[in-house]
């Protein structure tokens, strides 16, 4: 037995029912937090998830699981921050091993203009309260001596940006704690489920129509990643979201010595080593928009070049595998969290490349959302009709990153 | 011939895989564990080189190689040293079909090919020729000693063969368990195997003695059969046996060591042992199709045993399953017990099939667990690449760093001692070492800046006035000819996306400027709309052709006289003339807020250019200005970066430049969400401010204080020499419909003040 074989969750998987209070399509880390979160929270467990694959398979079971809160914003530092502080409590909460583990994440900064970018990326969100500081070369050497801080004599590193909470977590257990901790308490999870239309009357949301009939619930949350356009449509809704495909891979298993989480903006990419001990490595957005899952050659052959510029003890590394999702990019860069023009219809979308860390603040707002039908002021600047009103939340912080 | 295992030299013979010269001198790459010829199973990785996770079986024994063997506990550390290895090329290969093994039905496959006159590409691991992914394209990456093949066919044939099914009981992880086909390999190659029990279909060619019946376990030599029986009993008592046993490592059935020495049988209900030095397993195929799963949406095909059913294994009932990640079946059923049914979610869990062989020796064992479960049979893990490990080295072959151009006077700015940079995309001079003195050059005498990485698109044709006047938000048709006007590029949300300078030279010929970063994306951008709209026009991107360079400074108008342009121009005008005996199209403006030129001219020409100006301008008091400098100077006239200080979501209105938006113009992109988003109340903006310092100023990212509210943040900076106090852009929220005056900067009071900063009246410029 391996030290990494889950041995505590245990599911309780039920009959599917033809009515519930809420149904939840998708079981991402999303949805399943809302269903999570409504049962602890406000003791709401007629709730339905349903995941037309197996849960945690879509982005939530795909990122490169980077937690942090320094963005560009306040309205989202204060969002993230919360995540990132619900993050640091769930392994307690739910007495289920996630594997969260403080990094400390550093980006790195190769010309002056990157310099100042990253001095202000720390200045302005110290001052927002998600702790960043500007480092030296000779300070990043220190957090992270694998690097070559020439970049090969090509791509020298002049300052970047330290982020102590950094962290990454299990992301497969992050989505398993919440599904059990939503089941234990009533609520149901059905695999294989896939929604192919929504049932609406009058503008008021009725129920679903799946790949095993129709189910009934006069609230429905769409927490579908990257399909959420496709979801959209059935409700009538044109969103601001365009999905684009993102990458990244592993190599095989070497013994832990890689601490920190070290991104480089004008190289396109990051690496952090998993609790497993394989380099885990990550790159940007393909430009084009497409639903395609489909792993790419050129990504794998620029990222591995470039990571390796930076550090070049890569070169002997062994790739095992790669993998592809499919991100739902807003046109601001910011996340959706929101009641919608259909009465008992809200969604939960616009996460982007960056959603992995949002799971437990977004869960439980939006099962506060729905509880309540108030929209908590956490979340009061990510409504939909944002776009509508020209109260958009552009976030440099978020765009194209992890 | 010796090659170094663990600091061992060993003997081998000429043509001896790794793993055969291993054997020879009793050595298993990692300690035990059924060991085939064609690298499928984990058990035959090794460190080679100082390359880990080699399989041994498929590399050549080469004298002097130095071999490690991986921990038994744990995994190989990751490489100190960072030794530079000759970089491997990329070879590109196109053909009609590329066939992929080069077995019986390969071979067949790249003969019917070449019957039909159809070129043929044939790869084969036992050429050295390892095929790690397809791709979209397609795109076939095949690995060999010397390059990496990327081979583009129209067609693949996967004809990779099946791989043996690998034991799953008691004991699979000792020593002298082979696969049929290694047994086979072994005798061939003289190897003294001893007694040998096959079970399953026997070796070919090799004398062995059938073991029938349903496969136990295997026991150690030396071993009594009480100690083991003990180990094996059944498992509701093993779980109660295990709560006593101390150690992970007697928990682990599998991890019994050292060489087998019987098979044990249940035959007829009885258990019975064979008493043996070697085991050949023919336990059933599995095929080796991954490469084919990968890119069946294309034109791939599957032939011979690759396409053949996988045999599913009587369901495993203990011992490790997944040997690279060591998961035992137990896990299996513990996962299995709370709620994992999912392939996909059994995976997960336990990790099996996560790592180096790809889910070779599990796959086929948890398809029966799970059908013995009552889950129909569930296909293989997703085919994702790589389908056989490279390193990271060898995969990069072939990038190269998108390259950041140097302009054409880029020897000039280091002869000037500039502090060279990389800024929007291209080598520039940040500053020539006293930024100050730039400054004042402009300020006060001339200066001159190479601004040649503007973007540069020449828009001609019929429909030219018409597609511009559908894309910009200005009134192109009433730009004459021989004027200039600044323009905004606004996104179909009406955010804007770039600014810069149209230029009209005919109503049929015009010139678009745009930010330096910005060109790709616009040009794209253009194309696009372009041929949405079915105009006759016409788009050439000249921005590396011509050169251009900034003149700007109070003498400037002097100094292009002297330089033999002696015919004024004015403000936002631009025509063909000569400078300096350079044919330039030269445009009359201001980004500076001093007079200002931008000589445009082919750029094999910029160097002389550039230094007949210097040359002219010495007593002037000329001098070359970086970006720092032209940053400050702008700065001090309020002009706005777009990507520095504007955001995604930036509106003309919110960054006060409405004067550039006609929405009364029947249509451009971005009209209709401009006009849409004009009648909602303002709820930021982005604003200038200044502040009284002694020469310093704010950092960018600086947090903009309304009282103790955040109002914003800092976007540009700078201490204006001029004007003697530091000034800057950031954005603000309105309070109450109303953008409040006084602020808080790091603790320092800040004015909110209109820009430009400097000259108002924008006198200078026009003088
Ligand atoms: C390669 C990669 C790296 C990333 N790295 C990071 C990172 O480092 N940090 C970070 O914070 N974020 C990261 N992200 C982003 C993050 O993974 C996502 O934002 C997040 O997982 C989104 O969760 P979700 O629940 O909204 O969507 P998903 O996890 O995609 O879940 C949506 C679910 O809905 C299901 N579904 C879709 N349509 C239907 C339907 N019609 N009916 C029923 N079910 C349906 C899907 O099968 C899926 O399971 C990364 C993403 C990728 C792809």
């Amino acid at each position: 037995m391996n030290e990494f074989v889950e041995a505590k969750v245990d599911f309780k998987w039920q009959e599917p029912k033809k009515t519930y209070d809420v149904i939840i399509i998708g079981g991402g880390g999303h949805g399943l937090a809302a269903a999570y979160f409504l049962a602890t929270r406000h003791g709401i467990t007629d709730v339905a998830v349903l995941e037309r694959k197996y849960i945690g398979g879509g982005n939530s079971g795909r990122n490169t699981t980077v937690i942090r809160a320094n963005y560009g914003i306040p309205e989202s530092v204060r969002f993230y921050k919360r995540s990132v502080d619900l993050y640091f409590q769930l392994e307690e909460e739910t007495d289920r091993w996630i594997m969260h583990k403080q990094k400390g994440l550093v980006w790195l900064a190769h010309s002056e203009a990157h310099v100042r970018q990253e001095k202000a990326r720390a200045e302005l969100n110290t001052a927002l309260g998600a702790e960043t500081s500007y480092v030296t070369p000779s300070e990043i050497k220190e957090i992270c001596p694998q690097i070559d801080i020439t970049g090969s004599g090509q791509w020298p590193v002049l300052g970047g940006s330290y982020h102590p909470a950094g962290s990454t977590a299990r992301h497969d257990r992050v989505n398993w704690a919440l599904a059990e901790g939503a089941m234990k308490r009533g609520a149901h999870i059905h695999q294989r489920t896939e929604v192919q239309d929504l049932i609406i009357e009058n503008n008021q949301i009725k129920g679903v129509v799946t790949n095993h009939g129709k189910m009934y619930a006069n609230k429905v949350l769409c927490a579908v990643g990257g399909h959420v356009t496709s979801i959209g449509d059935m409700a009538g809704l044109r969103l601001p979201i365009r999905t684009h495909p993102l990458q990244a891979y592993v190599t095989n298993h070497y013994a832990q010595s890689f601490g920190p989480i070290i991104s480089s903006t004008s190289l396109y990419f990051y690496i952090s080593q998993t609790a497993r001990g394989e380099i885990l490595l990550g790159a940007e957005i393909d430009k084009q928009p497409s639903y395609s899952y489909r792993s790419g050659y050129h990504f794998l052959q620029t990222c591995s070049f470039r990571a390796m510029t930076m550090f070049p003890f890569l070169r002997d590394l062994r790739i095992n595998r790669q993998w592809g999702g499919v991100c739902d990019m807003s046109a601001d860069y910011s996340p959706i969290m929101s009641k919608t023009e259909i009465d008992g219809f809200y969604i939960t979308s616009g996460w982007g490349t960056w959603g992995f860390k949002a799971i437990p603040a977004s869960g439980e707002s939006m099962a506060a959302l729905i509880a309540t039908d108030e929209t908590p002021d956490l979340i009061a600047p990510f409504s939909l009709d944002r776009f509508k009103r020209d109260r958009t939340m552009a976030d440099r912080g978020s765009a194209g990153t992890h | 011939m010796r090659l170094i295992v663990d600091g061992r030299p060993i003997p081998f013979e000429p043509d001896d895989s790794l793993l055969v010269a291993m054997l020879r001198n009793g050595i298993h790459p990692t300690g035990g564990g059924c060991l085939g010829p064609d690298g499928d199973e984990p058990h035959c990785l090794t460190t080679v080189d100082g390359v880990s996770y080699i399989r041994a079986s498929q590399i050549k024994a080469r004298p002097g190689m130095i071999v490690t063997t991986n921990p038994i506990e744990g995994y190989p550390p990751l490489p100190e040293d960072d030794r530079q290895r000759g970089a491997k090329l990329v070879q590109h290969h196109h053909c009609d079909v590329l066939v992929i093994g080069q077995g019986e039905s390969g071979q067949a496959e790249a003969a019917a090919a070449r019957a039909a006159d159809k070129t043929v590409i044939t790869v084969d691991v036992q050429n050295g020729q390892e095929a790690i992914g397809i791709y979209p394209g397609i795109l076939v990456v095949v690995r060999t000693d010397d390059a990496m093949l990327h081979i583009h066919p129209h067609e693949v044939v996967v004809a990779t063969g099946a791989a043996e099914i690998l034991p799953v009981c008691p004991g699979n992880e000792l020593k002298g368990l082979y696969t049929g086909r290694m047994v086979a390999q072994l005798h061939g190659k003289g190897f003294d195997l001893g007694r040998i029990v096959h079970v399953g279909t026997a070796p070919d060619g090799v004398e062995s003695t059938a073991a029938v019946g349903e496969l136990l376990r295997f026991e150690p030599k030396g071993v009594s059969p009480v100690e083991t029986q003990n180990l094996t009993s059944p498992r509701s008592e093993k779980t109660q046996n295990l709560a006593s046993l101390p150690s992970k490592k007697t928990q682990n059935l599998a991890s019994l060591q050292g060489d087998v020495g019987a098979v044990i049988m249940l035959e007829n209900g009885v258990e019975v042992r064979h008493e043996c030095d070697t085991v050949a397993l023919g336990l059933g195929l599995i095929p080796r199709n991954r490469l084919y799963r990968m890119g069946r949406d294309w034109n791939v095909r599957v032939v011979g045993e690759a396409a053949r059913k996988s045999d599913i294994p009587p369901c495993p009932k203990t011992g490790t399953l997944c040997p690279c990640s060591s998961v035992t079946v137990d896990d299996m059923q513990a996962v299995w017990d709370r709620g994992f049914h999912e392939m996909e979610l059994v995976k997960r869990a336990t990790l099996a099939g996560t790592g180096p062989c790809q889910g070779v020796a599990c796959l086929p064992h948890i398809r029966a667990f799970l059908q013995d479960r009552g889950k129909k049979l569930q296909p293989p893990f997703t085919a994702r690449p790589l389908a056989r490990q490279q390193t990271i080295g060898e995969i990069a072959a072939g990038a190269y760093h998108f390259s950041t151009p140097r302009t054409a006077l880029d020897a000039e700015h280091r002869q000037l001692g500039a502090q060279m940079e990389r800024i929007s995309g291209w080598w520039r001079p940040w500053n020539y070492g006293d930024v100050a003195a730039e400054y004042w050059a402009v300020r006060e005498a001339v200066g001159i800046g190479d601004v040649s990485t503007l973007g540069k698109l020449i828009v001609t044709g019929a429909d030219a006035t018409e597609a511009l006047e559908r894309v910009y938000p200005t009134k192109v048709a009433t730009l004459r000819p021989g004027r200039s006007r600044y323009v905004l590029m606004l996104n179909e949300a009406g955010y804007i996306m770039d600014d810069g300078l149209i230029s009209c030279v005919s109503p049929t010929h015009y010139i678009l400027s745009t930010s330096s970063s910005g060109v790709n994306g616009f040009e794209r951008w253009l194309r696009d709309w372009f041929d949405t709209w079915q105009l006759d026009v016409r788009l050439m991107n000249i921005t590396q052709t011509l050169g251009a360079i900034s003149v700007s400074g109070p003498f400037a108008t002097d100094l292009l006289a002297r330089a033999g342009f002696e015919q004024p121009l004015r403000f936002m005008r631009h025509r063909e003339g000569t400078v300096a005996s350079v044919n330039c199209r030269v445009y009359r403006l201001s980004f500076t807020g001093e007079i200002g030129y931008e000589l445009h001219h082919p750029a094999d020409q910029s160097a002389h250019l550039w230094r007949e100006l210097m040359l002219l301008g010495r007593d002037l008091g000329i001098k070359p200005f970086g970006i720092e400098a032209q940053s400050n100077l702008r700065l001090d006239k309020g002009h706005i970066i777009v990507g520095q200080d504007t955001d995604y979501d930036s509106t003309p209105r919110r960054v006060h430049h409405e004067w550039a938006v006609k929405l009364e113009k029947p249509y451009f992109l971005g009209q209709r969400a401009v006009k849409r988003t004009n009648k909602i109340p303002l709820d930021r903006q982005l604003i200038g401010l200044t502040m009284e310092t002694d020469g310093d100023a704010p950092g960018e990212g600086a947090v903009i204080l309304h009282g103790d509210d955040i109002a914003g943040y800092v976007t540009s900076t700078a201490y204006s020499r001029v004007l003697g106090k530091a000034v800057m852009l950031g954005w603000a929220k309105l309070v109450d419909g109303a953008l409040p005056t006084d602020f808080t900067i790091n603790g320092r009071p800040a004015t909110r003040t209109d820009v430009p900063f400097y000259d108002k009246e924008g006198n200078r410029a026009r003088a």
